[in-house]
């Protein structure tokens, strides 16, 4: 088969999945030779669905022995089928990244005959790329589940990120779809990957000559919609790989309806607007201080479609508002609606050395559609709703606020350098994943 | 009301700087030469000296900050005529409260700067991702690019660390300038004509699969074209294999 039809089949299988940043790698340079990488990641193009390209996301191969049912590879499904070599693949990865078109590859796969087969082919490229090319890009690759911890080893030690899909938010879920699966075989190499993260950054820590392991961490996704589980279950076990295992990022794939199993939901269009709910939320859960228990409860287990988290949990927790911009710790004012990391930076520097008032904050470049019911100023209260939280969540809802590319803080990305948000790669992470 | 020329160089604006320092003089503007002949006005015009842009230079460093000299330059890049006057005015206020200024942000002569500053800095982060190199022959990649900002003396480094072991030039087709480098260095010099540009087969063989991943990549059924020309503006599709 020619190199161009495999390149067309394995896009096209790979391209459901979720991830792709390439930031918080801390491989530097090696004089001459080809590659390095970005600590807050390099988005290359923009596909025709608004996603960021930044690597050459690929599956080595989508001949698959598993038969899950949300997903486009599933044995049973008709669509034509193809290998890479990974001599082809190391040519491509090279090519297009001499060209500038990428950051490097994240490579998947489907299951060709058992989990070490495919995960040792996969190793292969990546050594053939660290190792005869010494390149030195980024590499994702994807752990298959139910390959020997020997080879996530050898994948660590060659790979700048590693991934672990969870699939499904739940167990029972899982067992319905995807009844080869099992969720230990998805959380046990979480796990060891996570130790392995953890022992080689100590021991780095103090000799520089140990062997890097994943440096940019490990992530997960999870499909949203092709089982019945409320928001709250999802954010809760987001918060809990988060904690547990010190991912990187978990992401949210809005279930696109790839086949008509009758276990699944039906459903015509992929929920975008609770795919960007999701991604808001866990914004909120790793760098704004909030908990899912304060965003979510058993009373209310699903976002509301009208307006974004924050301010949902601001209108219903009113009677800790307005807060004064002037004295207002850092922590809350980034619990405000409408102001973001960027914005709360600013109004901390600039107060030090002046009384803000509303004009201030304006010239700050501080968005007030939201904030304004939020805040004084100097002791003033400007919005004519009064701490009403109906009348504002009325008000808010108005606009088009609720659709999935109307968040305002995308819009001003390119704005944050050179004083980038400090944690990982907020800057290839918003641009590409929502 | 009195005007500085200067010849357009950031040590001739300097220099400016310098001048009006030292002549106590307090220039309405400082403008890139030539003077375009406003009646009312008294055009001064600067030649740059280098040893005195140095001292501005350093006395930024050590009075303001390493950051408020960076800023500047960055903002400098803009290109925007009156980009002289304002970091004079940036610097005017620096002066009295040094390292602080660039808290002062509700004030307009430091809000200006830093968000030109933040727009060239943003065209020189998305052009790491958008400049394309062409193979041209055996040892040679050439890029072309057309930035809104003068920025390419800003993405080269970037492409010498990264692509240490091929051979590039980085060719400013807007300012007739480029970035030359020859798996050793990079230097940045004069060039307004474009190469011939014929594409070996095996580029066009490349160019190919990657359009073909390109399109291959976008899922349909959340086709955004709107988000896409969000992120991807139109006046840098001419230059994007994946675009032509």
């Amino acid at each position: 088969m020619e190199l161009l039809e495999k390149l067309k089949i394995l896009a096209n299988s790979a391209k459901y999945d979720v991830s792709c940043s390439s930031g918080g790698s801390s491989r530097s340079p090696k004089p001459g030779s080809l590659g390095g990488t970005h600590p807050y990641g390099i988005c290359h193009s923009w596909s025709a669905d608004g996603r960021c390209i930044t690597l050459l996301k690929i599956l080595l191969t989508n001949y698959c022995v598993y038969d899950c049912a949300y997903c486009i590879n599933r044995v049973s499904n008709d669509l034509p089928r193809a290998f890479f070599t990974p001599q082809e693949l190391v040519e491509l990865t090279l090519s297009f990244y001499r060209r500038n078109y990428i950051e490097g590859l994240f490579l998947s796969s489907a299951v060709f005959r058992n989990p070490d087969y495919t995960m040792e082919l996969m190793i292969e490229v990546a050594r053939q790329l660290r190792v005869e090319h010494r390149f030195n890009g980024y590499i994702h690759l994807k752990a298959i589940p139910g390959a020997d911890p020997r080879l996530l080893a050898l994948a660590g030690s060659f790979a700048d990120r590693i991934s672990v899909n969870i699939e499904l938010p739940t167990s029972q879920g899982l067992k319905l779809l995807a009844p080869q699966k099992k969720r230990e075989a998805i959380l046990k190499p979480m796990g060891f990957i996570a130790e392995q993260i953890m022992a080689a950054k100590e021991e780095r820590a103090r000799s520089k000559r140990r062997q890097h392991f994943a440096p940019a961490g490990q992530t997960t996704q999870l499909i949203v919609g092709a089982t019945p589980e409320p928001d709250l279950q999802i954010l809760k076990l987001a918060e809990n790989l988060y904690q547990r295992y010190q991912l990187k990022r978990v992401y949210y794939s809005a279930y696109v309806p790839v086949s008509s199993h009758p276990h699944l939901a039906h459903i015509q269009e992929p929920p975008l607007l609770r795919e960007n709910r999701l991604y808001q939320a866990d914004w909120l859960l790793r760098f704004y201080g909030f908990k899912s228990d304060e965003l979510l409860d058993p009373a209310h287990p699903n976002f509301a479609p009208e307006v974004d988290p924050k301010t949902d949990w601001a209108l219903r927790h009113i009677h800790l508002f307005p807060v004064e911009v002037n004295r207002a710790p850092f922590e809350l004012l980034l619990r405000v609606p409408g102001i973001g990391l960027r914005s709360a930076k600013r109004i901390v520097a600039a107060r030090r050395v002046h009384s803000l008032d509303l004009e201030d904050l304006k010239k700050l470049g501080v968005v007030l559609k939201r904030a304004i019911h939020f805040i004084t100023c100097r002791g003033k209260y400007h919005s004519p709703l009064d701490l009403d939280a109906a009348l504002i969540r009325n008000a808010l809802a108005g606009g088009k606020n609720g659709s999935p590319e109307s968040q305002g803080e995308q819009l001003t990305i390119f704005s944050l350098l050179p004083q980038p948000p400090a944690p990982e790669n907020i800057w290839s992470a918003i641009t590409g994943e929502l | 009301m009195l005007i500085y020329l200067y010849d357009g160089s950031f040590a001739g604006l300097l220099t400016a700087i310098h001048e009006a320092y030292y002549r106590r003089e307090r220039p309405e503007q400082i403008l890139p030469g030539p003077g375009e002949g406003n009646l009312f006005a008294r055009y001064v015009e600067i030649a740059t000296d280098q040893a005195k842009a140095d001292k501005v230079y350093t006395a930024v460093e050590q009075k303001i900050s390493g950051k408020a000299l960076r800023q500047a330059f960055y903002a400098f890049l803009s290109e925007l005529p009156q980009v002289g006057t304002w970091i004079y005015h940036y610097w005017d206020l620096g002066w009295k409260v040094g390292k602080k200024l660039n808290l002062h942000l509700h004030d307009p002569r430091v809000s200006r700067i830093l968000e030109l500053s933040r727009k060239v800095s943003g065209e020189k982060h998305r052009m790491l991702g958008l400049l394309r190199f062409r193979q041209l022959n055996h040892d040679l990649y050439y890029a072309p690019m057309e930035p809104d900002y003068n920025i390419l003396a800003l993405v080269a480094p970037h492409f010498s660390r990264r692509m240490a072991d091929q051979n590039w030039i980085i060719h400013d087709l807007k300012r007739g300038l480029a970035a030359v480098y020859n798996k050793e260095q990079w230097f940045l010099t004069e060039l307004s004509q474009i190469p011939p540009l014929e594409t070996p087969a095996e580029e066009a063989r490349w160019q190919k699969l990657w359009q073909e991943y390109f399109d291959s990549i976008a899922i349909a059924s959340r086709t955004n074209l709107a988000l896409q020309r969000r992120f991807l503006p139109r006046r840098y599709w001419k230059h994007l294999i994946e675009k032509i």
